[in-house]
């Protein structure tokens, strides 16, 4: 079974470790992470992780903006982003969606099932 | 003598017994009375003679030069008496009154002189040797004279001349007796006259104008008369009575045969009886052929009355025309001929007139006679001027033939008497006539009515049958009525309420269009402006009156929530125009006038009219504030939702897992994520706290237990509760306590104070002071330190941390709004902290900012007002 390498965006110390926890569960991932969006960005580019699980709501550089820039660097433009975030409000929602990303995760997920949901997402 | 004179009344009479006594009392051969007529020429009317010595002279007349008028002038201005004394040579004056001046004489002598040769030869002639003449005198006139002859010479003594004058003024009154007489008995016969016309004429049952007519002429020894009535109005006849002989009128003045001519009289001639008036024959070589009419009456004819209106009338009203004489007249010849062929002489016409109307005339003929004059003598036919003495007095026998009467005086009184009735009468009978001839129409008329009365009697009675029939439909017809007009009365009762109940609603509604605060028109079926309210035209930027009749679309500028105008077979409002579909729409743009635009909430209605749809009403609002509100909820919805979600995130992850039994081989991963599911269990509980705290301090739910608090207490009381963190965050903590007396709830200040001092210990670094002081500021902004009967304690709590933008000074009293989120979620923060600690001093009358500089910290402030007195904490 092949190892594929996933990067957590995550302003949140304690997501971050416990979504590190659920992911390497499935023995499938190999977890990275940065805790901010310009950290995140910057790994992503260097470290060209399979996936990327990106947290919207982050102080300086938003998930969004974040993204954004990804899709904007050749280096990662290609790289499937999966959307985790607590903003479940249908307009917030509707708009995630015009997003060219691979998958929206709502916050709080099942932390049994993340690992499949991210495989499901990426196939 | 004078007894005997005076016996009769009667001048015949009187001068028979006047002369018969004067001759025996002289005893002369001839007493005799003269004459005089008003030519001078004279007769003895009376006369007592002894024809042994002397003929009689009685009838016979004597020339007007036998007696001349210087004579004559004496007799009647001196009353001179004379005698004749043949034998003497001698004639005897008596004058009674002065020849010159008329006045009586003194006097009354007899004064003797030779008399006129010529006189002593007319006497021889006569047989008289002896006269005496006596003039009488009547009425200041010389009448007569009173005359004796004795045919031997005899001498008359005074005695005899004073009997004989008192003789003769006897018969000067006598003879005005007899003439008063006869005058009266001339007027009376002319009244019997009159009054036998006026009977005739004024009969009640018909008038006898013939008859009258033949009164009048009778009584003035007429041969004939005639009435011309003249006619009294267009389309009458002129009518025409005739009465014994008649004028013959020329050929060429109508029928020579017929006229009036006759004696037969006739009553009445109608006009068509009257002589037709042919067309004469134009005279040869007449060069006008046009046939004329003529009169048929001379009364007709411009010639005669032409002829009148030239001749003298003798009556002071100008209407009697008396002609004696035809031949001396200047009527026109054919006429004159016409009158004198009928032996006509003389004619007395008076025109018939009843107050101004001329009614005709009434015209009386007379015939001219022969008159015999007995002479005393013949004329010498040698002597035409009398220079000789007449010869002989034998009688001589004149005989005038065709002599003319003279109209007299009387003659023109009774005619102009009788001339009144027949002008009345006729008058009265053209007034009879036409009533005559209204009765006969009045007859005819009543005739008429009686007529149409049976009828209208007959039609009266099947009328009555109908009516009879028709009033019993009308009744059941009333009834109907009755019930109908019962029934459109309730009718009308109800519209009066409906339109009362209308007229009230009407009002409210208008009430309400005013004053509505959603804009609301009203479109017609091309999508114009039929009525527009206030609130519309308010928030459009137009008055009202301006949008009336403007396009909708034009002015609105309907757009989608993305600002696209919507194409016309889209628009939701014209599609409720067109189709009738009730639509309503939630974020639709309109645009006001200035270019504006406003998202709106609106719902459009067809307005329907027995099926038809005949315009759409529009009732919108501006959402602009709703939208903003909702965004901010929203917002603030999303904010909480992340803020719970993410400690929940990291529970709920932590705990599936340890659940899972899956990290049972691997404790200290089990007991980080123990641990990771308790502190974010804690963060959960105090961000519950913080917004069940915030949310029941602004709906003011949480009352504030305030009591009297010294500042100071409350500053050392945070402090210590700050201690601990401090020193776990090696920051130092400085306070300068002041002793002021506030009426606060110390629990919810003591609060304020540790969040303030918490945020200040988390944002300075290790080493640092962070410092609470305070401050007593009068109302005046002055700070006066320990001064409790200052109003406000200004509190502060300042920091050297990194500071704060700005921009985010004010915002970051809000919830949720931290200068740097993760910052604070790392030290543990909500993000409610300063909210609830300006909701606080907000409950407390104070205020809350922060002043800052970025690099070298931050102080945060806060008001209270003091306690104003003793009692203010009681």
């Amino acid at each position: 079974m092949t190892t594929k390498r996933i990067l957590i965006i995550d302003d949140e110390d304690d997501i971050r470790e416990v979504t590190q926890v659920c992911l390497e569960l499935s023995e499938e991932w190999e977890v990275l992470t940065a805790e901010s969006g310009r950290e995140g960005l910057a790994k992503a580019a260097a470290e060209q992780p399979d996936a990327i699980l990106l947290d919207v709501m982050m102080p300086d550089m938003d998930g969004l903006t974040t993204f954004q820039r990804l899709r904007a660097n050749p280096a990662t433009q290609n790289i499937p982003v999966i959307l985790l975030t607590a903003k479940t409000q249908p307009a917030e929602q509707r708009r995630f969606t015009q997003l060219d990303v691979a998958a929206i995760i709502t916050k709080p997920y099942d932390p049994l099932y993340l690992a499949e949901q991210v495989a499901r997402a990426l196939s | 003598m004078m007894n005997r004179i005076r016996q009769s009344l009667e001048l015949p009479a009187i001068l028979s017994g006047t002369v018969a006594e004067v001759r025996a009392f002289l005893g002369t051969d001839r007493v005799k009375v003269y004459r005089f007529h008003p030519d001078g020429s004279g007769e003895v009317v009376a006369e007592s003679v002894n024809v042994e010595h002397l003929p009689s002279l009685v009838g016979q007349h004597f020339p007007a030069e036998d007696i001349p008028p210087e004579a004559r002038e004496l007799f009647l201005k001196a009353r001179q008496r004379s005698i004749v004394e043949v034998s003497a040579q001698q004639i005897g004056i008596s004058p009674l009154d002065c020849p010159e001046t008329g006045e009586p004489l003194d006097y009354d002598d007899i004064r003797f002189r030779p008399v006129d040769p010529c006189h002593v030869e007319y006497l021889t002639m006569m047989g008289v040797q002896s006269s005496l003449v006596v003039p009488i005198l009547h009425q200041d006139r010389l009448w007569g004279l009173l005359v004796s002859h004795h045919r031997s010479p005899r001498r008359v003594t005074e005695r005899e001349l004073q009997v004989v004058q008192l003789v003769a003024d006897q018969v000067s009154i006598a003879i005005a007796h007899s003439t008063l007489l006869s005058q009266t008995r001339a007027q009376a016969q002319q009244e019997a006259t009159v009054n036998r016309v006026a009977k005739l004429l004024h009969s009640m049952t018909e008038m006898q104008l013939q008859q009258a007519l033949e009164q009048i002429v009778t009584a003035l020894q007429g041969i004939g008369g005639r009435v011309f009535i003249v006619p009294q109005h267009p389309g009458q006849a002129a009518q025409l009575v005739t009465c014994g002989e008649q004028p013959h009128l020329p050929t060429d003045w109508g029928n020579g045969d017929n006229g009036a001519r006759g004696t037969e009289a006739k009553l009445w001639i109608a006009e068509d009886e009257l002589p037709t008036a042919p067309q004469a024959k134009p005279p040869s070589g007449n060069p006008n052929p046009t046939a004329q009419t003529h009169p048929t009456t001379f009364e007709q004819s411009p010639a005669w009355q032409a002829w009148l209106a030239l001749e003298a009338t003798v009556s002071q009203n100008g209407d009697i025309w008396a002609i004696s004489d035809l031949y001396r007249a200047t009527l026109p010849s054919d006429l004159a001929l016409a009158f004198l062929d009928a032996g006509v002489r003389g004619v007395l016409i008076v025109s018939l007139q009843y107050r101004q109307q001329q009614l005709g005339y009434l015209s009386v003929f007379r015939n001219e006679i022969d008159v015999e004059t007995l002479w005393a003598g013949r004329p010498d036919r040698n002597d035409q001027r009398n220079y000789r003495p007449r010869q002989s007095f034998e009688t001589w026998r004149e005989l005038k033939q065709g002599q003319a009467q003279e109209w007299t005086a009387a003659d023109i009184e009774l005619l102009q008497a009788a001339s009144s009735h027949f002008a009345m009468a006729i008058h009265q009978y053209e007034l009879y006539q036409q009533v005559h001839a209204l009765n006969a129409d009045l007859a005819r008329d009543i005739e008429e009515r009686k007529q149409a009365e049976i009828a209208i009697c007959a039609l009266n009675a099947e009328l009555e049958e109908r009516v009879l029939e028709r009033t019993a439909e009308l009744q059941r017809a009333n009834t109907e009525l009755v019930r109908e007009i019962g029934e459109r009365e309730r009718a009308l009762r109800e519209r009066q309420k409906a339109e009362t109940s209308l007229e009230r609603l009407s009002r409210q509604h208008a009430l309400i269009l005013n004053s509505a605060g959603e804009g609301i028109y009203g479109l017609d079926t091309q999508a114009r402006f039929t009525f527009v309210n206030p609130a519309a035209a308010r928030m459009l930027g137009y008055e009202a009156s301006e949008l009336i009749d403007q396009s909708m679309p034009a002015i609105l500028k309907h757009s989608q929530p993305d600002g696209t105008p919507y194409p016309p077979e889209e628009n939701p409002i014209l599609a409720t125009l067109q189709a009738g579909a009730d639509r309503h729409l939630a974020e639709d743009l309109f645009w006001r006038r200035d270019g504006s635009c406003f998202p709106v909430e609106y719902a459009s209605t067809p307005i329907r009219e027995d099926g038809k749809i005949v315009g759409a009403v529009v009732v919108f609002k501006d959402i602009t504030e709703r939208q903003l509100v909702e965004r901010m909820k929203d917002e603030f919805v999303s904010v909480v939702s992340h803020e719970l979600r993410t400690p929940l995130t990291s529970i709920h992850s932590a705990l599936g897992l340890l659940a899972s039994g899956r990290l049972s081989p691997q404790p200290t991963k089990s007991q980080r994520m123990l641990e990771i599911a308790v502190t974010n269990t804690e963060r959960l509980v105090r961000l519950i706290n913080d917004i069940l705290d915030i949310e029941r301090i602004n709906s003011g739910k949480v009352t504030m237990e305030k009591r009297l608090c010294n500042a100071a207490d409350l500053m050392m009381q945070a402090v210590d509760v700050m201690q601990a963190m401090a020193e776990k965050a090696e920051v130092a903590l400085g306070v300068v306590p002041i002793s002021a007396q506030l009426w606060v709830d110390p629990d919810r200040i003591v609060q304020t104070l540790t969040n303030l001092l918490s945020n200040a210990i988390k944002f300075s670094p290790p080493g640092a002071t962070v410092w609470l002081t305070a401050a007593v500021e009068s109302g005046d902004g002055t700070i006066a330190y320990a001064r409790p009967s200052t109003p406000t304690a200004k509190f502060q709590v300042k920091d050297r941390g990194q500071g704060i933008p700005d921009d985010k000074l004010e915002t970051i009293f809000d919830r949720f709004q931290q200068v740097d989120a993760s910052n604070s979620r790392q030290r543990g923060g909500t993000g409610l902290g300063l909210a609830i600690c300006r909701s606080i001093v907000q409950q407390h009358g104070g205020h809350i900012w922060a002043e800052s500089t970025l690099g070298k910290g931050s102080t945060f402030y806060f008001t209270l007002p003091l306690a104003q007195s003793e009692g203010e904490g009681q």
